[in-house]
């Protein structure tokens, strides 16, 4: 009785879930014309070949997904080595400005985007970082969550094992890749997923930046499928679609160390 | 939740619980050297100093101006005097206290239940299941509109068909904000469960057998063992979902666009459109401080109540 | 001379932005002002800004041009449209980033002129010799009150387009719909014999309430004055809330709404620009034949018989280090007849120079709508589009009027009371006073 509801339960939410997400890849192997009959079609067509082959020719999407996903391992290893260091900054020693930095990640989190838009592009422009690579990767390094999350992961970590690390006389920076970091995993492993994530699919700023075709990420070359007065919709759907499988297998992959990573169980365990 | 995609990189999620807090009292060899702990914390504080300084700043002083006719002039607190006179910023306010009143608490209780389902270990498919309830979460901001977009079409659209009614999702006040928070509450559900599992895994094996020895049935286990243990990642995960709520954006602007009338205006989304459609610069940003100010006022209070449970 | 004072502005821009000048661009008061030079001096590289349809054209046309020009080179940019005024609002914001020549629909110009001053180059001096040859609304929409700020390029002369087969089974002759009232009339006579809507539109927007309201002479604002409480206004809106209240519209959201209710052949008619065909013909290409185009249904029976619904233009941006050659690029695409008549034929793209709409191009019968030459019938309606009066505030009235449309046609409220309220909002918001 109780495992039966626990299924249902199971199946409901997943079926929810996923419904939408279904929609979107049986919209992928039709034509966009089909997508208009009514009811909607509910089986897979047969077009998917043609939508590649047209994704393709119209917005080069072998090479936007490499863009995408060399722009976000770079962008997610640097912010991860970047928020795992303060972090740790954060959580094991006591500074003068400590207060203030703590604060100030706090703060970022709090602050609309959409307002920081113009005043960032400003600078941006100024040293002539428009349509380049390091303009949709470098303004956003530091993470509010990562720092939040790689401090906390540290705060339990035993001085102990720094203390004997120092007496071996090791320095902080050797002690820390050394010892400190390899039992943070599991949550390196968090961080990964959302940092990779938050940088795959983001929108704005990249539309903002790039303005060279041969330069764009995935959800600003896929906004270009929108037309005045046509829109694309199978490409849309099937772009949305492939952009969402490099993301499926990061969770996949990391997801065990993820889930424990929220708890920082490796340390405890 | 309500991470908006446009949003690069800051996820509002922090470690649930931090049990057992140790002052760090060895580390005073650190202490005496200065120099050590910003080579750690150096290069994230350089980085927030460049690319969040200025435009923090900028905005602010924008929000003490005018910038009628494209000529900046001093408004003083002009700006801010009139958002309590706009009845559209005031709806876009009564609308996320409405999504924080009733989606918030609807969202988390679901995502309980789901997180719950997912923790019981004779469960198959745990991991595919996982994945699809992440799935939401992950998925491309085109994507979602067009496809809730089609589901929710008053004629054959697939959720009216479900449901056996012909209700006009998008034009009717009421079900836009029903349209609206169901969008909300699909696309990060799956996310929160995420989190809270993690915080149900932490609760020991030790812990339900005990109350499994005391009798308890599965309900009494819930209420007395889980519930309390995972009070502080419930809280965490209403702390960001306050967050989200007020920056909400993402889904209000594919779905509805706000409308109709104000019925789904939020804050955010009223800034864009002072700003970037009416290109009132100095106004969009006395927004943003205002929600800025929310924000921070209501996780100040969520966080002592946090601090407090714990305690 | 004219040349120094440009550069001056973007020397002033860039040290604003570089200074950090909180309050961003648009330094330059005064719009630069242009200086011809002869054509066999022209040189250098100019970027174009675009989407759509109007890229292709120019990615199509732009060689023609190097090829006429040796050294020039012009390269076409693809911004696609859903955000691209996200993109050129931060750029004329902060005063970079933009490309030499940037493409801006008619509604979007009075904006960005009047809140970005000297953002855009002031065109008058080289362009003011062909008023006589562009459509006289679409000149009107491009002039900012200082100047000319872009060049029209294409015109958006609305119709009626209807579906033949539903009128011949309901028994109603299209040509015999002078008036709105003939239309109300014949719309009710097809929905209950073939069970169609008369249009397709979106109750929670002011669009058709505005593509009304320019039939009748009349924009948001007279002589700068809020006007959206005039008889006319309440006119427009109250054949919109006759036509809701009779059950003839179809309402259906966003772009791919409308779409999909008309490849479903939902509506009988629908009263839109000329573009129309472009979407008809490429997204559903199985109802050939079954559609015709009729002058849109005038309001008293000698009334405006057309509309304006879109329609764009091209700016050159204040930033451009090559005014002349992006000048001459936008003169030899839009105020020339071959350039014109090339992307209406190859893009649809509906000229808005006059001289352009004399060629045999117009007349040709097209299978696509039961052999009718509907260019040639909009093409007459061309110089015929009310000049209406536009304004930078036009995007902060529509926000308003969404919810005055919308409580009508949705709830049911009086047209005169919405639109009494609509106005002293918008005359609060815009500091205007009221023209009732």
């Amino acid at each position: 009785m109780r495992r039966t509801l626990v299924w249902l339960v199971a199946t409901v939410g997943a079926v929810i879930s996923v419904v939408p997400f279904y929609w979107m890849v049986v919209a992928s192997t039709h034509d966009s014309g089909e997508l208009f009959a009514s009811p909607p079609p509910f089986l897979p067509g047969a077009e998917l070949l043609a939508n590649i082959a047209n994704l393709e020719k119209t917005i080069h999407f072998s090479r936007v997904m490499i863009t995408s996903v060399w722009t976000a391992i770079v962008y997610t290893a640097l912010s991860a080595l970047v928020s795992a260091m303060c972090g740790y900054g954060l959580a094991k020693y006591r500074f003068r400005g400590r207060g203030l930095l703590l604060g100030v990640v706090l703060a970022t989190m709090m602050i609309p985007f959409q307002v920081l838009l113009v005043p960032l592009f400003q600078m941006m422009a100024s040293v002539g970082w428009v349509d380049t690579y390091q303009a949709i990767i470098v303004p956003f390094l530091a993470n509010s969550f990562g720092i939040f999350l790689m401090r906390q992961a540290f705060i339990d970590f035993p001085d102990e094992l720094l203390e004997s690390g120092r007496l071996d006389g090791a320095g902080d920076l050797r002690i820390f890749y050394r010892i400190v970091l390899p039992c943070v995993r599991p949550q390196l492993g968090a961080l990964v997923i959302f940092t990779f994530m938050g940088q795959w699919n983001a929108f704005i700023w990249p539309l903002l930046m790039l303005n060279s075709e041969e330069r764009f990420t995935v959800p600003v070359a896929l906004n270009h499928l929108i037309g005045l007065s046509r829109v694309d919709y199978s490409g849309l759907m099937l772009g949305a679609f492939l952009a969402t499988l490099p993301l499926a297998l990061i969770f996949l992959l990391f997801q065990r160390q993820f889930v424990s990573g929220l708890l920082g169980g490796a340390v405890k365990g | 939740m309500t991470r908006s995609a446009t949003r690069q990189a800051s996820f509002p999620v922090r470690h649930p619980a931090s049990p057992g807090r140790r002052r760090s009292g060895k580390a005073g060899a650190a202490r005496r050297r200065r120099t050590v702990p910003w080579i750690f914390a150096g290069p994230a504080a350089a980085l927030f100093l460049i690319f969040f300084a200025y435009p923090l700043a900028a905005s602010f002083v924008q929000s003490l101006q005018t910038t009628d006719g494209g000529v900046p002039q001093w408004a003083g607190t002009g700006q801010y005097a009139r958002l309590l006179e706009d009845p559209s910023f005031l709806q876009s306010l009564v609308n996320v206290a409405l999504i924080l009143a009733v989606q918030v608490p609807v969202m988390i209780g679901l995502a309980v239940v789901l997180a719950y389902v997912l923790n019981q270990s004779w469960l198959r498919f745990r991991t595919t299941l996982r994945a699809a309830y992440f799935l939401p979460a992950v998925t491309t901001l085109v994507a979602y509109a067009v496809v809730f977009r089609v589901l929710l079409k008053t004629e054959g659209g697939a959720v009216n068909q479900v449901l056996g009614m012909e209700v006009d999702w998008l034009n009717d006040p009421l079900w836009a904000r029903v349209a609206l928070i169901a969008s909300i509450t699909w696309r990060w559900t799956g996310y929160n469960a995420i989190i809270l599992l993690a915080g149900l895994q932490a609760i020991g094996r030790e812990q339900y057998e005990a109350a499994a020895i005391d009798g308890a049935g599965p309900l009494t286990t819930f209420r007395r063992v889980i519930l309390p243990q995972l009070r502080p990642v419930v809280l965490f995960c209403s702390v960001t979902s306050t967050i989200g709520t007020l920056q909400l954006f993402d889904e209000p602007l594919v779905l509805t666009g706000g409308g109709p009338g104000d019925a789904t205006l939020t804050p955010i989304l009223y800034l864009y459109q002072v700003g970037f459609r009416q290109f009132d610069f100095g106004y969009a940003a006395a927004i943003a401080w205002v929600v800025v100010a929310l924000i921070g006022g209501l996780s100040y209070l969520q966080f002592r109540y946090f601090g407090k449970e714990r305690s | 001379m004219q040349k120094n004072h440009v550069i001056a502005g973007v020397v002033i821009a860039g040290g604003l932005a570089m200074s950090g000048c909180a309050t961003g661009g648009a330094p330059v008061k005064e719009a630069p002002k242009i200086a011809q030079s002869p054509a066999d001096q022209l040189s250098g590289e100019i970027k174009v800004w675009s989407w759509d349809v109007a890229a292709k054209a120019l990615q199509r046309m732009a060689p023609e041009f190097e090829k006429a020009h040796p050294g020039v080179k012009v390269e076409v940019v693809d911004i696609g449209y859903d955000n691209a005024y996200d993109k050129i609002t931060v750029g004329l914001k902060s005063g970079s980033g933009l490309p030499d020549v940037i493409t801006l629909e008619d509604t979007q110009i009075p904006g960005y002129a009047e809140n970005f001053p000297g953002g855009l180059v002031d065109l008058t001096g080289v362009a003011g010799k062909y008023k006589a040859d562009f459509d006289p609304a679409k000149w009107a929409a491009a002039s900012s009150g200082k100047g000319l700020v872009a060049l029209p390029w294409d015109s958006a002369p609305v119709g009626l387009f209807y579906r033949r087969d539903h009128f011949k089974q309901a028994g109603v002759d299209p040509e015999s719909i002078v008036t709105w009232d003939d239309a109300v009339k014949a719309g009710e006579k097809i929905k209950k014999i073939t069970g169609k809507r008369l249009f397709v539109s979106d109750l929670t927007k002011p669009d058709a309430f505005t593509m009304l309201l320019q039939q009748l002479g009349q924009g948001y604002f007279k002589d700068g004055k809020v006007a959206v409480n005039t008889p006319e206004a309440v006119r427009a809106l109250t054949l919109l809330k006759t036509l809701k209240d009779k059950d003839l519209l179809q309402n259906e959201k966003g772009w791919d709404g409308r779409v999909t209710a008309t490849k479903q052949g939902k509506a009988a008619a629908q009263p839109t620009a000329a573009w129309w065909s472009g979407t008809l013909t490429g997204e559903m290409a199985e109802l050939s034949g079954k559609f015709g185009v009729i002058p849109l249904p005038a309001f008293d029976a000698a009334g405006s018989r057309t509309s304006a619904n879109g329609g764009s233009a091209l700016a050159i941006t204040s930033q451009t280090k090559n005014q002349n050659t992006a000048w001459a690029f936008v003169e030899w695409l839009l105020a020339n007849k071959d350039s014109q008549v090339s992307m209406m034929k190859n893009e649809a793209l509906f000229p808005a120079y006059l001289p352009a709409l004399s060629d045999p191009l117009f007349d040709e019968p097209q299978a696509y709508f039961g052999e009718q030459a509907i260019n040639r019938l909009f093409a007459d309606q061309v110089r015929k589009i009310p000049p209406v009066e536009l304004t930078g505030d036009d995007t902060q009235v529509q926000e308003v009027l969404k919810k005055a449309v919308s409580s009508v046609l949705l709830n049911g409220e009086d047209p005169k009371t919405a639109l009494d309220g609509a106005a002293s909002r918008i005359a609060t918001a815009t500091k205007r006073p009221l023209a009732q």
